[in-house]
């Protein structure tokens, strides 16, 4: 099975700086686009994305950081024209350790589920206690 | 109640509306006047399902234009949201009694000039710019409720009506 691509769309410097937190804890990583939304018109930012995802042979993941921003619904915008490119949203630290663990023997769609559910997993509240 | 925020914006419904403009002021209904999108139904359903709560209504600018007094008397608070300064012009010219439009998104692409960080203008956005004025509307540019609005035309000499 191919690796799965990824494509990081985020606001600011969350992606460079996601991606560069996942490198701190699993080493250097190949593969992942980072693209940032700042200063781009949502026609520019489905450019952007197009241009990318053009060169994935056999789909992959848009990557985004809040469903319903700009970043979400350009990915969206851009998915609908190709079949085989997954978009997920609400993008955390240990979901894109998740996808890099499983990007190589996983289908899209299946790894899109997977990191569904390990987003919905990864919050969690940790009370304190009195002394 | 009424309208709460007439803005310009390229990206129309997005994280800044929703998130800072739409926690802050509560809007029941969003109308976006865009003829492209009105006409485009996978779009007019991506925008109806990003601001989740709201009520949004995507509409070709002469229906917005038709609807504006009726909403200004509906109860709840709505928003208002255009692509461009043209289109912002036609909203008016097609009878919207609109005070004032503020400008938090127009990004750069050729041929416009920047103002600041995110809203640059060509030669037709300084056109529409001075007519919107010259009409009596305001022009504010504020990307998010916490920084200051500015005045378009101190920002931008070029917009002040002649």
């Amino acid at each position: 099975m191919s690796r799965v691509p990824a494509l990081l769309i985020m606001h600011a410097d969350l992606a460079a700086a996601l991606l560069r937190a996942a490198e701190k804890l699993y080493g250097p990583v190949d593969d992942v686009d980072v693209l940032s939304n700042e200063g781009l018109s949502r026609a520019d930012l489905e450019q952007a994305i197009e241009a990318r995802v053009a060169a994935w042979p056999a789909g992959g993941l848009v990557l985004t950081d809040m469903w319903g921003g700009s970043c979400y619904q350009s990915g969206a915008s851009v998915a609908r024209g190709h079949g085989e490119v997954v978009v997920v949203t609400g993008l955390n630290l240990p979901t894109l350790l998740d996808y890099l663990h499983n990007r190589d023997q996983t289908a899209v769609s299946e790894l899109a589920d997977r990191l569904l559910r390990k987003g919905q997993d990864s919050i969690r509240v940790q009370r304190g206690l009195p002394a | 109640m009424s309208w709460l925020l007439h803005r310009v914006d390229d990206r129309l419904i997005h994280g800044q509306v929703v998130v800072a403009w739409g926690q802050r002021l509560r809007p029941v209904r969003i109308w976006v006047a865009d003829d492209a999108s009105a006409a485009d139904e996978w779009e007019r359903e991506l925008l109806a399902t990003v601001a989740p709560g709201i009520e949004v209504h995507v509409v070709p600018v002469a229906e917005a234009a038709a609807a504006y007094a009726g909403e200004a008397a509906a109860p709840g608070g709505a928003f208002l949201l255009v692509r461009d300064l043209g289109t912002a012009l036609a909203v008016v010219e097609a009878g919207a009694a609109i005070p004032s439009f503020t400008l938090g998104g127009l990004h750069y692409a050729p041929g416009r000039v920047k103002i600041n960080e995110y809203i640059y203008l060509g030669p037709e956005d300084r056109r529409a710019a001075r007519a919107l004025i010259a009409r009596g509307v305001r022009l504010e540019v504020q990307d998010v409720p916490a920084t200051r609005p500015q005045a378009l035309p101190t920002l931008d000499p070029a917009t002040a009506a002649p």
